[in-house]
């Protein structure tokens, strides 16, 4: 009778990684080297700024006027390439045991529902919160952490924590990143749905940037708590190690809400001409990027450790 | 050992403690943004004209005033149309007449000690002629925070009149408060996207609660 049993099958295990034990099939599975991971990844990149180029190129040449139905379409259409392009990008850098697909899938579909059935009215029904926050540069960035910031990251937070988490795939930390971000690309593709719907003939051209850069936002900042949910589920944390990882996400996307909406208040201010409504989003886009440096960072931190303590 | 036995620290005190935390952590900020959010729609600035007194709100654009208007502000933040407060002083006169759509000069007086009929009636056919698709919804005595007072309930369609303007008209609910005061009318009045009505009535009743005349 062996002392352990397999993380993924609970058949007899042979070999371990860090604290979990893996049957020689599923040790095998979670330590093969995958060398085309780095090339995969690049290869996502750069077909996600084709999307955006190609997008921008054709709005900019053809002026469609697209309206009704169509414009649903293609707005769709435009939320859901850089999610699903994302979301291969964030699953590819599992490398230990990669997730089944079906329960990514799964709490993507759950993030865009707690999206659209939660978060969305009361940051917009119950706050009110576009009537209000932007009345000054304290209030917008408190009120984009406080409100927007805490309600969009406790739901991903939530959508991870009540479902997948107690299941045996969640079977190493990196996994807490790799559902939040699953759950981040189902709130970011309600988003932007719902951006588009609301301004029926936005330019597609210009809004499929926001689009990705708002993806990768929601996803890199899910990942933050996504890291703390993983570590919390294998190590012993103190109680307030949970509370700290949603609250730096909170402040990470209070902080990209409240950079992206310098686009709004220079589109009602009288300063000319001169003003530069794009500088906003570059910011945010920055704050994105780091965060997802980071959220990279900590993967291959985590693999890193689990391997070595093989 | 089973399949859902993965080493985990989820099922502890500690975790439990944490999952807590999170969930009053939470709370607390949607708490703390909630009196964000109070503070900010209560931020007023004081206003002074004609010998009416009020707390305007903070932030909010000042329009020039028009025909008998003292004060028009209007919320630039709101989506559609935005919900405007204006002060009207309808003062009182001997020898004029007041609902003469011919002579518009002298639309804005109503006789001295007009009643609250006189005022609403003269108020009703500004409306109609001024806002498209004006109606009547309601009228009545009312007592507003201890002043008698009229109110008129109306609803009318906000349009940009260029014919470019690729929105939709806008359907705004008013409402006129009417105050007798000696040989003037003081008319303050609301004006909201129906959608936003009921949600921004509280604020406009904090404005009319500071007004003093």
């Amino acid at each position: 009778m062996p002392d352990h049993a397999c993380c993924v099958c609970s058949q007899p295990a042979s070999s371990s990684i860090g604290s979990r034990w893996f049957c020689g099939k599923h040790h095998q599975s979670a330590t093969r080297e995958r060398p085309h991971t780095w090339r995969l990844s690049f290869l996502l990149v750069l077909g996600l700024v084709t999307f955006v180029g190609l997008v921008y190129l054709l709005d900019l040449l053809l002026h469609p006027a697209l309206t009704g139905t169509p414009l649903i379409l293609a707005g769709v259409l435009l939320a859901l390439v850089p999610a699903f392009l994302w979301m291969v990008f964030f699953y590819l850098q599992d490398r230990i045991e990669p997730e089944p697909k079906s329960y990514i899938l799964g709490v993507f579909l759950l993030g865009a529902l707690l999206a659209s059935a939660v978060g969305i009215p009361v940051v917009e029904d119950l706050f009110h919160v576009s009537k209000w926050i932007y009345t000054d540069t304290a209030t917008t960035l408190l009120g984009s952490i406080l409100v927007v910031g805490f309600i969009q990251e406790f739901l991903k937070y939530a959508a991870v924590r009540y479902s997948v988490y107690s299941s045996a795939e969640f079977d190493e930390a990196t996994d807490g990143v790799i559902y939040a971000t699953a759950a981040g690309l189902g709130y970011a593709t309600v988003l932007n749905l719902q951006f588009v719907i609301a301004n029926g003939g936005v330019a597609l051209g210009s809004s499929v940037i926001r689009m990705v850069v708002v993806a990768l936002a929601q996803a890199s900042f899910a990942g933050i708590t996504g890291y703390f949910l993983g570590r919390a589920r294998f190590e012993k944390k103190s109680w307030w190690w949970l509370p700290s990882g949603l609250a730096l996400a909170s402040v990470g996307n209070g902080l990209f809400n409240w950079l992206r909406g310098r686009i709004v208040q220079t589109g009602i201010s009288l300063t000319g001409p001169s003003t530069n409504p794009w500088l906003g989003l570059l910011l945010a886009a920055v704050v994105a990027l780091v965060t997802l440096g980071l959220i990279l960072w900590l993967i291959r931190r985590n693999i890193r450790t689990a391997l070595a303590a093989k | 050992m089973n399949a859902t036995s993965v080493p985990s620290k989820s099922n502890s005190t500690a975790f439990r403690f944490a999952d807590l935390a999170v969930v009053l952590v939470t709370l607390a900020a949607l708490l703390a943004g909630w009196l964000l959010k109070n503070s900010v729609e209560n931020r007023s600035i004081p206003f002074e004209s004609s010998g009416l007194r009020a707390q305007s709100p903070r932030g909010w654009l000042t329009s020039a005033p028009v025909g008998g208007e003292v004060l028009h502000v209007t919320n630039p933040f709101a989506s559609g149309f935005g919900t405007t407060y204006s002060l009207q002083l309808v003062p009182g006169s001997l020898d004029k007449t007041y609902a003469d759509p011919q002579k518009p000069d002298e639309f804005t007086l109503v006789p001295r000690d007009a009643t609250f009929g006189e005022v609403t009636n003269f108020l009703t056919l500004q409306h109609a002629q001024a806002l498209s698709d004006f109606r009547l919804l309601d009228q009545k005595q009312v007592t507003v925070f201890g002043q008698p007072a009229y109110e008129i309930d109306y609803v009318y369609v906000e349009s940009n009149p260029d014919l470019t303007h690729n929105q939709l008209p806008n359907i705004v609910r008013g409402l006129d408060y009417i105050f007798l005061n000696g040989d003037h009318a003081i008319v303050a009045t609301y004006w909201a996207d129906e959608k936003a009505f009921e949600a921004d009535m509280g604020r406009f009743l904090q404005f009319l609660k500071s007004l003093e005349f």
